[in-house]
């Protein structure tokens, strides 16, 4: 699960009872998270029920789908601030194209697909204004979030249109073998990240972009290419995340994303990929959205009260990364 | 000013300018000075320069959609263009934006919704400093009142959320038979109205013996918060929750959302605040279990509230002779239920409005403190 990829400071031939050894010694997030894991089955009588495991999942599924789609980007050692903005946008596209209470498109499947697209264009903008013009990602990200909120509103017109399409209602509303079916479409996506990561340029190259720039630009590698297709891979996630969030919530809305955007970042690092880029990973990206999902679903089992819930949740998220990240402390980095 | 730029012309020009300049300067201070040394005289402007302005968090929510909206209805009333001003909940982007209205020169009345209670003194000392006068709503400090800054903040309104809280946690109640266990949803935590609606529920459970207060969660007003919140708290509850109480509409749709995924669609009654219009048409359905939330009436808000700006900018209304009790005052809530929510439904006609507009105080509830 967390092992590092093989493209990067890996070694390729480690035995796996000295890969788990490794991991145990170094705290790995995996560790925190079957901690975490372990205390809640044990402080709270309803954390492990079949029920409880169901809302788990459907809560992991929108944040991961967010957070793996941010960690191509991360790898590069950029960053990218527009989600919120995306899924604003997004939502509103899908449910303004998809049957509806306000117009008399239906477009069905499409209007989804549209929704998605809607996000890939937005990653395409930022990775086009960042590479093309040097803009840093943080600013233009930032910048086209705010776009995208601002488009949202404008399709908003001041009330929320209502998604009455119920093939795609259903989506967020049903279940299948007891988890929601967002459940199984963030499986989906995550499993072909991992072969996106694994198997392809963008994903192979993004380590060796974030690893080191100038060597990769050195190689030959076309960095201004694949570096926009990690933007855009970053707002196709976005734009799925606000297509599946309008399908739970029903309504295409502006505010749609607000909350997202950091806990899918704290996702990205607490799973053990730097904020510098050139190490990390999608399936790490699973393990960070897990923990935060664990977290917050566990201290309100428990009975925490909601006036220091916040805090405890950055308590442990804090602890969480310094334990995960103590076998890499002396190693010789850059920290920004 | 700029008498010392014209060094390169004759005397005699020069004194033309600056008798030409002398003069638009004292035209602009008997039509519509915004100059702050004459701001504490209380300078008020001619009808057709006082400038109207809305200044609310975003118009991506229906209550300030509405609220603007009810501002339009005003504008529209008396023939003039309404300003706008969005601060998408940036505090001092909000600042900055009414301090921007000064530049204009015109004397402005201002209708205010402020980000948070710490926002309202430096929002009313920018308007005083500029001239403009100014009604703000829900948030101020408690200890600061109109009176304490001067005439140009004219009046304070808000609304009591313990009366209303009370009153629509008793209809949640007798939807659910008086009996049974229900979860609470807070807004943010400091923000006076969440405080207010909360105590308006406590109150009404000190009277309501057969109900229990399972748990209380807060979900930041956010609807998808609210889904999150309620998912977690469906599972761990299970059959207990016979009802839920949310702070706000959006939260208590969010919880709507969780209840239908959870296949309980219309057998947890839920009630909310704002009564905004997907609140109004799930009441209106009734098979939702949305049995009752609360109007403030946003377009009164934005209408009347303004109304009571701009007369106090004309001079219509001489704010010095105002009570305490009509510059801090509650405004009416009203308790929309299945039977009363075809009234909230569309959107109110100039004429509906018309008689808020010329008395704005008419649906005061009572002074503040």
């Amino acid at each position: 699960m967390t092992s590092s990829p093989p493209s990067l400071g890996a070694s390729v031939s480690v035995s796996p009872g000295v890969r788990i050894k490794r991991m145990l010694l170094g705290g790995g997030p995996l560790v925190v998270l079957l901690l975490l894991l372990i205390f809640f089955t044990f402080a709270s009588d309803t954390f492990a029920n079949p029920g409880n495991i169901s809302v788990l999942l459907t809560q992991l599924s929108i944040l991961l789908v967010l957070g793996v789609g941010l960690t191509f980007v991360i790898l590069l050692g950029s960053i990218d601030l527009s989600a919120e903005g995306v899924m604003a946008s997004s939502s509103l596209v899908f449910v303004l194209l998809a049957t509806n209470d306000r117009n008399d498109f239906q477009f069905g499947i499409l209007a989804a697909l549209a929704g998605v697209l809607t996000g890939s264009l937005f990653g395409l903008v930022n990775g086009i204004l960042h590479v093309r013009l040097g803009i840093p990602s943080f600013m233009v990200t930032l910048g086209m979030g705010a776009v995208g909120i601002g488009i949202a509103t404008v399709l908003f017109g001041g009330r929320a249109p209502q998604l009455l399409d119920q093939g795609l209602r259903s989506l967020g509303v049903d279940k299948v073998f007891g988890v929601s079916k967002l459940v199984f479409l963030a499986a989906l996506v995550l499993v072909i990240a991992v072969l996106i990561q694994r198997y392809t340029r963008v994903g192979r190259y993004g380590y060796v972009i974030g690893g080191d720039e100038p060597i990769a630009r050195l190689s030959g590698i076309n960095i201004k290419k694949y570096k926009i297709y990690s933007f855009v891979l970053s707002g196709t996630g976005s734009g799925l995340a606000g297509v599946m969030a309008a399908t739970q919530l029903g309504v295409g809305d502006p505010t749609i994303g607000l909350g997202f955007l950091f806990p899918a970042i704290t996702a990205v690092v607490l799973g053990g990929t730097l904020l510098i880029g050139g190490r990390g990973g999608v399936l790490r990206t699973l393990v960070g959205a897990a923990i935060i999902t664990v977290l917050a679903n566990g201290l309100i089992l428990i009975g925490v009260s909601i006036y220091i819930q916040t805090a405890v949740q950055g308590l442990v998220i804090v602890i969480a990364v310094v334990a995960s990240g103590w076998s890499l402390r002396r190693r010789v980095r850059v920290i920004k | 000013m700029s008498f010392s730029r014209h060094t390169g012309q004759s005397t005699r020009r020069r004194l033309v300018t600056s008798a030409a300049v002398f003069t638009v300067a004292a035209m602009a201070l008997v039509g519509c000075s915004s100059a702050p040394e004459d701001a504490s005289a209380g300078a008020t402007g001619a009808a057709a320069d006082v400038e109207i302005v809305e200044s609310v968090r975003s118009l991506s929510n229906s209550y300030h959609a509405n609220w603007v909206a009810g501002g339009q209805l005003f504008a529209d009333s008396i023939d003039k263009e309404l300003v706008v001003i969005t601060d998408e909940a940036d505090s001092q982007k909000q600042l900055s934006g009414i301090k921007a209205l000064a530049a204009s020169g015109k004397i402005y009345a201002l209708n205010v919704d402020p980000n948070t209670s710490s926002d309202t003194e430096a929002i009313v000392r920018a308007v005083t400093d500029a001239g403009g006068y100014v009604v703000t709503q829900w948030n101020k400090p408690d200890d600061l009142n109109p009176w304490d800054v001067g005439d140009h903040w004219v009046a304070h309104i808000s609304f009591d959320g313990t009366v209303s809280g009370k009153e629509v946690s008793a209809k949640l109640f007798d939807a659910m038979g008086n009996e049974g266990g229900i979860i609470a949803i807070q807004g943010i935590l400091d923000n006076t109205s969440s405080k207010q609606r909360y105590q308006g529920l406590e109150a009404a459970l000190a009277e309501a013996p057969g109900i229990e207060l399972l748990d209380q969660q807060t979900a930041n007003w956010s609807r998808s918060e609210a889904l999150t919140v309620t998912q977690t708290l469906l599972a761990k509850h299970g059959d207990a929750v016979k009802g839920i109480w949310a702070a706000n509409d959006e939260m208590a749709l969010g919880a709507l959302e969780a209840v239908k995924a959870a296949g309980l669609e219309g057998q947890i009654p839920i009630i909310g605040f704002d009564a905004v219009p997907q609140a109004l048409e799930a009441i209106q359905s009734g098979t939702s279990g949305f049995v009752a939330t609360v109007s403030s009436d946003a377009f009164w808000q934005g209408g009347a509230a303004l109304s009571l700006a701009y007369k106090a900018a004309i001079g219509e209304i001489k704010v010095s002779d105002l009570s305490h009790d009509e510059r801090a005052f509650y405004g009416k809530q009203i308790i929309v239920t299945p039977d009363n929510v075809g009234d909230f439904l569309s959107t109110p006609a100039i004429s509906d409005l018309q008689a808020d507009f010329d008395d704005p105080f008419g649906r005061s509830q009572g002074p503040i403190n």
